[in-house]
């Protein structure tokens, strides 16, 4: 009895100590945004350092994760809406399988780049855990919020665009 | 059999309200129920310190106003004006000290990385372009990717109005040496393109400097490719 309870201690600390680690490693807040160049579906590269001076919405997502086509309509619609006021919209993918992304992309077409990440540098380099996540960049180039749990209902990550939008550079 | 229990659990102890402790520490400082607790010190200093700021800004308070009124009939604007110049003057001249201090630091930066007797710096250009669309080049020194780089169309076109980008910098030992850049892109009528170039290089006690330099074959209809090694 005294045993299995000191196991579970045991494993409640170095749940808390592993957990509270991961929670640091997760947040990219508040740093400058990775630089990175990825090939475009469409062709070409895109830089990000290239967006310089506007407002970029980096989006990964993955040709089997269900609510990333949802998300990329509602982004395609955000596009369209603030490109004017500057909001640049990269979706980058984290697909294993090139040509499975490719498929999806063509059979979902958006009006913003589709990005392939195929050495996953940038997914590890913005340390993304969980699809579809979005990052903020602001004009600076310092990520200014991270949305990990996309939900259709939930617009709040629009008002967050828009506060951004109005900082000036 | 209770007493070894109890032993281990006078082990284990304090090792568990360490590391809950090591747990909660980061925790706490971004609880803002702890805020307070934390910031307490802190507001301890500024409580005890407005007497030496006030009494420091009081007189440049009290300056200002002297300063801004020298004659009785001037109008305040005009005054107003020239304060406003002066502190953008004082933000400009910042700002170029700042711009001074970085240029001098990235002088060092790379004087420190890359001492002149084992650097190797590879450059590349572009002249017309008209048989290649650059896409990537991947550059190869002694069989070990050193570089990769995707191209972005606003980079080609900087390659196209006569730039020439930095590609690599890094240390080489003297001795002989391969470099190999591997140049993908669109070729002649649209169609992917990849081609290689190599050269032996012998690299001396002072820097090395070369050059990928992509040119249009007219003669041939098609793109060339050449490592130059500027002596």
């Amino acid at each position: 009895m005294i045993r299995s309870f000191q196991r579970a201690c045991m494993v409640a600390v170095l749940a808390a100590a592993l957990g509270s680690g991961a929670a640091r490693a997760a947040t990219v807040v508040g740093d400058l945004a990775p630089d990175f160049a990825l090939p475009a579906v469409a062709g070409g590269n895109v830089r990000l350092s290239e967006h310089r001076g506007d407002v970029v919405l980096l989006t990964f997502w993955s040709s089997g994760c269900s609510v990333c086509a949802a998300q990329l309509d509602a982004l395609g619609s955000l596009q369209t809406t603030y490109r004017s006021a500057g909001l640049v919209t990269l979706a980058v993918s984290v697909d294993d399988n090139v040509d499975r992304a490719l498929r999806y992309a063509n059979s979902h077409p958006v009006r913003f780049p589709l990005l392939l990440d195929r050495r996953k540098d940038v997914s590890r380099a913005y340390r993304i855990e969980r699809l579809p996540t979005m990052v903020l960049i602001d004009r600076r180039g310092r990520v200014r919020f991270v949305v990990a749990d996309y939900r259709r209902t939930d617009n709040s990550y629009v008002a967050q665009v828009r506060e951004l939008l109005d900082d000036p550079l | 059999m209770r007493t070894a229990n109890n032993r281990r659990w006078a082990v284990l102890l304090p090792a568990l309200l360490l590391a809950l402790g090591l747990a909660a520490g980061p925790v706490t400082a971004a609880d803002p129920a702890a805020e307070p607790a934390a910031t307490a010190p802190a507001g301890t200093a500024p409580a005890a310190a407005p007497a030496t700021p006030a009494a420091t800004a009081a007189p440049d308070a009290s300056a200002a106003p002297t300063d801004a009124s020298p004659a009785p009939g001037a109008t305040p604007a005009p005054a107003g004006d020239a304060s406003t110049r002066a502190l953008d003057e004082q933000i400009q001249d910042l700002k170029q000290s700042v711009v001074d201090l970085n240029k001098d630091l990235f002088v060092l930066e790379e004087e420190l990385l890359f001492p002149a007797n084992t650097q190797v710096a590879v450059f590349v250009s572009m002249d017309v372009g008209e048989f290649f669309g650059l896409d990537s080049v991947t550059l190869k020194i002694d069989k070990r990717e050193v570089s990769n780089y995707l191209y972005t169309p606003r980079e080609v076109a900087a390659l196209l109005k006569g730039g020439v980008q930095r590609l690599y910098v890094g240390n080489l030992k003297a001795g002989s040496h391969e470099l190999v850049a591997l140049f993908s892109g669109k070729g002649p009528n649209e169609r992917d393109y990849r081609r290689g170039a190599a050269l032996k290089f012998e690299k001396g006690v002072g820097a090395k400097y070369l050059e990928l330099k992509i040119s249009d074959r007219a003669r041939r209809q098609q793109p060339e490719f050449e490592i130059k090694d500027w002596e």
